[in-house]
């Protein structure tokens, strides 16, 4: 899905007493980060996986330091050794959980249940250890939620989608990600968002009919080709016709379009919470064009399909200059002002299991 | 020795404040004048690693950075104290760097899949008593029972004949694990299946539509094969190395992305285990002298009756019409 890997200190402020609106900037190259990418791809399959987490740090480094707010680069101070360990967990709770599916049905549900517990604590610690370790102009971000809100929010609340049949999604992802904005913190200041549950459902509903119709269209189209294709053919000679090759075309771009859609929904989010988001006074906007966004969403999968994979360090830097650089922080008098709090250093336990399993918490 | 002046702002790591600067170096010593004055030891500094678009700092041991402005004076001071990049980033700035590493890694993630984790599963195989798999499997017929399985509405005595014929026959290798015959009615047409446990499932389907003993032989050897060849471990370890190793190389992107290929890189493992497992039944019908036209002839039965036409590529079995055309070959 070619995701926007965690930049997830976008938040920040630009300079001087009544400062004009700031775009952000990423000035990140393709090219570049194809060969920071391809090394780095080199040694973590030599070492086994153990490097993944010095490459992981260089690819924040280097992300990090590519994005600029108000003529300053952010910085990602992700500790290698902390981030192994982390993986190191997570490689062991993720390699017992798949085990015990092939082992025996009732060791796969306990395992269930186990990392069910557990996952939201992973969460908590994710969130930390990303905005720890993240800063602009000297001054770290900071996670301030609590463990119990973690359990609310990623374990009891998303149980109310088993009676509601999945209606509650909306609400559960707009209480999750104002947990998320409400308890960020850039030094002192805080981050807060007014997203409402009523435009997550907007959004959310637009989605579904949009999958309907397409469905049905697409449905439609096919039966037709379909039925002109094997026109007056016994099953038999069908089965050794095959399906014609607009057909196969009509499959493979249906299922592109259905890989779109979830990262098209996360970029549209986006909009929903940054448009309603403040750091103390600071405002922002964030103007991600649905036109825009899946054109990229889709060539890039293309690309990437084209290239058996060569393409996603370029589609990875394409999709999140999009998304960087539709946002844009409206100052309310100077960024010269943020205060640093004093706070220890978080450990990498659930960043590890957060990379696994591909929660995506930047934006 | 001082070095030419590099501009840059500082941030103090206490407040957001832009400091405008100068970094100079003197005896080991980093000055900074302008807004602010600070000296440190060059040994207490951090240098952010080169990258053409990314913007370069100097961080301090207490949280402060300094962000340089002037790139091109700040390498010529590098230059001058002495700092060298590390391997890896000369590597990932220099297109021979990058064209070497582009090679080895696709050189060794080819050879790693077409040998040497074939070869590892083979041995991992080898190594785990076959006790063990037999306890993974416990309980996997249960659940086939329940869902997909009824019981077999064969007279007892056909069962009994088929089995003591299927005892009767000398598998071509030594050691040939215990099996156990079971058969069963199938809500998914006519198939044979092996199971970790030992147990080979025929289905009254198959046997119907055979309707040649010696046939019948000749897909219960295949599915012995699979037994004797350890395919349900050597699978297991083969699925779980793809799904690692793309999570290694494609899971910094996305973790779902890697569904795909690992899927897709699976099946050729699996349509080599039935290629095995038919050159193992054809290897056992010879051997007890029973031609392997019969075991042919069972996929020609097969393939009319599924109208099989999934393309190779795509699909956990070979093509029926490559798998006849191999036993044939193989006489």
């Amino acid at each position: 899905m070619v995701d926007f890997n965690k930049p997830a200190d976008l938040f920040a402020p630009a300079p001087a007493a009544a400062t004009p609106p700031q775009y952000l900037k990423f000035h990140a190259s393709g090219s570049e980060y194809f060969r920071i990418w391809i090394v780095n791809l080199l040694l973590s399959i030599v070492t086994l996986g153990i490097y993944s987490a010095w490459a992981k740090v260089r690819r924040n480094q280097y992300f990090y330091s590519s994005t600029e707010l108000a003529g300053s680069s952010f910085e990602y101070h992700g500790n290698p050794i902390a981030i192994l360990k982390g993986r190191i967990v997570a490689a062991v709770v993720v390699g017992a959980y798949a085990f015990a599916g092939k082992v025996s049905p009732l060791l796969a549900v306990v395992m269930f249940v186990v990392m069910a517990a557990v996952i939201p604590w992973f969460i908590w610690r994710s969130l930390q250890f990303q905005l720890h370790n993240s800063a602009w102009r000297g001054i770290r971000f900071r996670f301030d939620g609590q463990l119990r809100d973690a359990y609310i929010n990623c374990l009891l609340r998303p149980l109310l989608n088993i009676v509601t049949f999945g209606l509650a999604t909306p609400y559960i992802y707009q209480r999750l990600k104002a947990w998320q904005f409400n308890e960020s913190r850039f030094g002192q200041a805080r981050f807060a968002t007014r997203a409402s549950v009523g435009s997550f459902y907007k959004l959310f509903g637009a989605f579904l009919l949009l999958g309907i119709v397409g469905m049905v269209v697409f449905g439609i189209l096919f039966a037709f080709q379909a039925a002109s294709h094997f026109a007056g053919r016994t099953p038999a000679e069908m089965a050794a016709e095959g399906i014609s090759p607009s057909m196969f075309i009509g499959v493979a771009l249906s299922y592109i379009l259905i890989l779109s859609m979830a990262p098209l929904l996360i970029a549209l989010i986006q909009n929903l919470v940054w448009n309603n988001a403040s750091l103390d006074r600071h405002e922002f906007r964030s103007e991600v064009r649905t036109g825009r966004m899946l054109f990229i969403i889709v060539t890039n999968i293309l690309g990437v399909i084209c290239t058996l994979g060569l393409f996603l360090p370029f589609a990875q830097v394409r999709m999140m200059r999009y998304r960087i650089e539709s946002l844009m922080m409206i100052p309310e008098g100077s960024l010269d002002e943020f205060v640093a709090t004093a706070s220890a250093d978080v450990n990498a336990a659930g960043e590890g299991v957060s990379d696994f399993m591909d929660f995506d918490f930047s934006l | 020795m001082d070095t030419p002046a590099v501009t840059g702002r500082y941030f103090d790591g206490k407040t957001s404040r832009l400091h405008r600067v100068t970094l100079t170096v003197a005896d080991g010593m980093a000055h900074l004048a302008g807004d602010v004055e600070r000296s440190a030891p060059l040994a207490s500094l951090r240098v952010s690693e080169r990258a053409r678009h990314a913007a370069r700092k100097v961080s301090f041991d207490d949280g402060a950075w300094l962000e340089v402005d002037d790139r091109a004076a700040f390498a010529q001071l590098l230059a001058t104290t002495g700092h060298r990049d590390t391997g890896v980033v000369r590597a990932q700035q220099s297109w021979r760097g990058v064209l070497l590493a582009l090679g080895v890694t696709v050189g060794v993630v080819v050879a790693s899949y077409v040998y040497v984790l074939p070869a590892a599963a083979v041995w991992v195989a080898n190594a785990l008593p076959v006790k063990v798999e037999r306890q993974m499997g416990q309980g996997v017929l249960e659940i086939l029972d329940k869902r997909a399985l009824g019981p077999s509405k064969l007279p007892a005595a056909r069962q009994e004949q088929l089995r003591r014929q299927f005892a009767a026959l000398v598998a071509p290798e030594p050691d040939a694990p215990t099996w156990k015959l079971v058969f069963r009615s199938s809500r998914i047409g006519p198939n044979a299946l092996a199971l970790p446990s030992g147990d080979i499932v025929m289905t009254d389907e198959l046997v119907n539509l055979l309707k040649d003993d010696q046939a019948v032989m000749g897909v219960l050897a295949h599915e012995l094969g699979h037994l004797h060849r350890r395919h349900l471990t050597r699978r297991l370890v083969q699925s779980s190395a793809v799904a690692a190793a793309t999570w290694v190389i494609f899971g910094d992107i996305s973790a779902m992305l890697t569904a795909l290929p690992t899927v897709a890189l699976d099946m050729k493992y699996s349509r080599d285990a039935e290629y095995e497992a038919d050159d193992y039944a054809v290897a056992m019908l010879r051997r007890n002298g029973i031609a392997p036209e019969h075991m042919a002839q069972a996929f020609v039965k097969l393939g009319e009756a599924s109208g099989d036409r999934m393309s190779t590529y795509l699909s956990s079995h070979p093509a029926t019409g490559e798998r006849i055309a191999r036993i044939r070959a193989a006489r």
